[in-house]
C-alpha cells in the first residue's frame, strides 16, 4: 500500500507540474527530430539509427524527469513528510521508482510513433516483444535513477551530474537496449541478441538491490 | 593538539616509503636492462609492465575505497572515510597512468591511439565514475559528504567485474583474456607489480596523513581549545570534509 500510495502522489504532482510534462514532452520529441535529420534524409541503417536515437532521447528526457522529481519533493517539503510516517524506506524506494517508471513508459509511447514516422521502422507483430524489452530497460533505468536521484539530490547543478552518473554506470543496459531493439525493428526477433536480456535483467537487480541496501543511508544524508 | 600521526605511524611510514624507492628503482632497472625486447613490437612492448601494474593497483585502490565505503556506513568512524577518500584519489591517479599508457601500447599493437574495445571502453567508464567521485565529493557542502562518498564508492565498485569480465562478454575484445609470460619476462613484471603495490601503499599513507591532520584542524577549531582529546581514529568525525 504504501508503494502504490507514494506512486500516486508523485504522479499527481506531475499532472499538476503540467509546464514540465509539456517541456519533457517537447524536449524528448525535438531530441527525435533532431537526430532523424542528423542521421538523414537517406538512413543507412534505419533500425540501427532509430534505435539509437529513441534510445538517447528516453536518456536525457529521463534525467529531466528524474531530477524534477526529488525536486518537487525538496520544494514541498515532501521528503521530510515521508519520513516522518515511518514507512519502510525501501518501500518508499519502490513507489518513487514505479513512478518514475510509468513517467519514462509514457515519454516511450510518444515517442515511439514519432520514430517509426521519421525513420519508416517497427511492426505491430514486433510490438509486444518491443514492450518487453522497453520495460526490462525502463525498470533499471528507474531503479538506478530514482538511486541516483535521490543521492544527487540537494547538489550544485545535479542534472550535469546526474547524466555524468547514470550514462556510465547504465552502459551494459544501454547497449542491451539498443541492440534488442535494433534487431527487432530490423529482422522482426530478438534472437541474435538474446543474451542481453540476462544483462539487462542483472543490471534491473542489482540497482533495485542496491537502492534496498542503502536507500536509508541515502535518505539518512539528505537530513 | 597534535596535527601530526603518531610516532609508530611515522617510523613505518619511513620504510615503507625506503621499501617502495627501493623497489621502484630495482623495477626500472629490471625493465631497462633485465627484461628482453620483444621480438614483434620491441621497446614499445616494456610498457606492460608499467600498465599492467598501474591497472592491477587500480583496482586494489577501488576495492579498498568499497571495503571502506561498507565500513564507514556500518560504523560512521571518520577513520574509514579518510581511508575511502584516499583510496579513491590515489586509485584515481593509477587510473590514468594507464589510460595514458594504454594508447602508447594500442598505437604499437593495434596501429590506432584509441578504440571502442571493450575493456577500453569499461575502464573509460571506469575512470569517469571515480572522477565524477572527486568532483561529486568536493561539490558536498554539508554534513552529508562522507555517507554520500561512502555510498558512491559502493555503488561505483559494481563497474570493477564489469572492467574484469569485459574481454569474456563482448566478443571483439582486443585485449587478451589472460597473459602468460614466462622467463625474464613474467620475473620483471612479478617485480614490477610488487613494487606498484608499495608505492601505492606508501602514497597512500602519505594521503591518510592529510585527512588526519584535516580531522585533527577541524576538531581544534570546533573545540577552540589547543589541547583537546587526542585523536581517535574509532570516534565519529567532527569534520564535514
Amino acid at each position: 500500500m504504501t508503494i502504490l500510495a507514494v506512486t500516486r502522489k508523485d504522479l499527481m504532482l506531475y499532472v499538476r507540474d503540467a509546464r514540465f510534462l509539456a517541456t519533457l514532452g517537447l524536449f524528448s520529441a525535438a531530441l527525435v527530430l533532431i537526430l532523424s535529420v542528423a542521421f538523414g534524409p537517406i538512413f543507412h541503417d534505419p533500425a540501427g539509427e532509430a534505435a539509437a536515437t529513441i534510445w538517447a532521447a528516453l536518456f536525457f528526457a529521463g534525467v529531466l524527469g528524474l531530477s524534477r522529481s526529488q525536486d518537487l519533493e525538496s520544494e514541498s517539503g515532501g521528503s521530510d513528510a515521508l519520513r516522518l510516517t515511518g514507512a519502510d524506506p525501501f518501500a518508499l524506494y519502490l513507489g518513487k521508482t514505479l513512478a518514475n517508471f510509468l513517467l519514462l513508459f509514457a515519454v516511450f509511447l510518444l515517442l515511439l510513433p514519432l520514430t517509426a514516422v521519421f525513420f519508416d521502422v517497427g511492426s505491430l507483430a514486433a510490438l509486444p516483444v518491443l514492450l518487453c524489452v522497453v520495460g526490462l530497460a525502463l525498470v533499471g533505468y528507474s531503479a538506478w535513477g530514482t538511486l541516483f536521484a535521490a543521492l544527487a539530490r540537494g547538489l550544485q547543478a545535479r542534472e550535469l551530474l546526474l547524466s555524468v552518473l547514470l550514462f556510465p554506470s547504465l552502459v551494459p543496459l544501454w547497449i542491451g537496449a539498443t541492440k534488442l531493439t535494433h534487431a527487432l525493428w530490423d529482422g522482426g526477433t530478438i534472437e541474435p541478441v538474446r543474451d542481453w536480456i540476462k544483462v539487462m535483467a542483472v543490471m534491473d537487480v542489482l540497482g533495485l538491490a542496491l537502492a534496498g541496501w542503502l536507500y536509508e543511508s541515502i535518505q539518512e544524508a539528505g537530513e | 593538539m597534535n596535527r601530526n600521526v603518531p610516532d609508530p605511524w611515522r617510523k613505518g611510514a619511513a620504510w615503507l616509503w625506503a621499501a617502495a624507492f627501493v623497489l621502484i628503482g630495482a623495477s626500472l632497472f629490471a625493465i631497462a636492462f633485465r627484461a628482453p625486447v620483444e621480438a614483434v613490437m620491441g621497446p614499445v612492448q616494456k610498457i606492460v609492465y608499467i600498465h599492467v601494474p598501474s591497472a592491477m593497483v587500480t583496482l586494489l585502490a577501488f576495492g579498498i575505497a568499497f571495503a571502506a565505503g561498507i565500513a564507514y556506513l556500518a560504523t560512521k568512524q571518520w577513520v574509514w572515510d579518510a581511508v575511502g577518500t584516499a583510496a579513491c584519489e590515489v586509485g584515481l591517479v593509477f587510473a590514468t597512468v594507464v589510460m595514458i599508457t594504454g594508447p602508447l601500447w594500442a598505437r604499437s599493437a593495434w596501429n590506432t591511439w584509441w578504440t571502442w574495445e571493450p575493456r577500453l571502453t569499461t575502464f573509460f567508464i571506469l575512470w569517469i565514475l571515480y572522477a565524477a567521485y572527486q568532483v561529486i565529493r568536493a561539490s558536498i557542502r554539508s554534513g552529508s559528504r562522507r555517507t554520500i562518498s561512502a555510498i558512491m564508492a559502493v555503488i561505483f565498485f559494481v563497474n570493477l567485474p564489469i572492467v574484469w569480465k569485459s574481454v569474456e562478454w563482448w566478443r571483439g575484445s582486443l585485449h587478451p583474456r589472460s597473459v602468460t609470460m614466462t622467463g625474464e619476462m613474467r620475473q620483471v613484471l612479478l617485480l614490477s607489480m610488487m613494487a606498484w603495490i608499495v608505492f601505492f601503499a606508501a602514497v597512500l599513507e602519505r594521503r591518510l596523513r592529510v585527512e588526519w591532520a584535516r580531522e585533527a584542524s577541524a576538531r581544534q577549531s570546533a573545540s577552540g581549545d589547543a589541547d583537546a582529546r587526542a585523536l581517535d581514529p574509532g570516534v565519529r568525525g567532527a569534520s564535514r570534509a
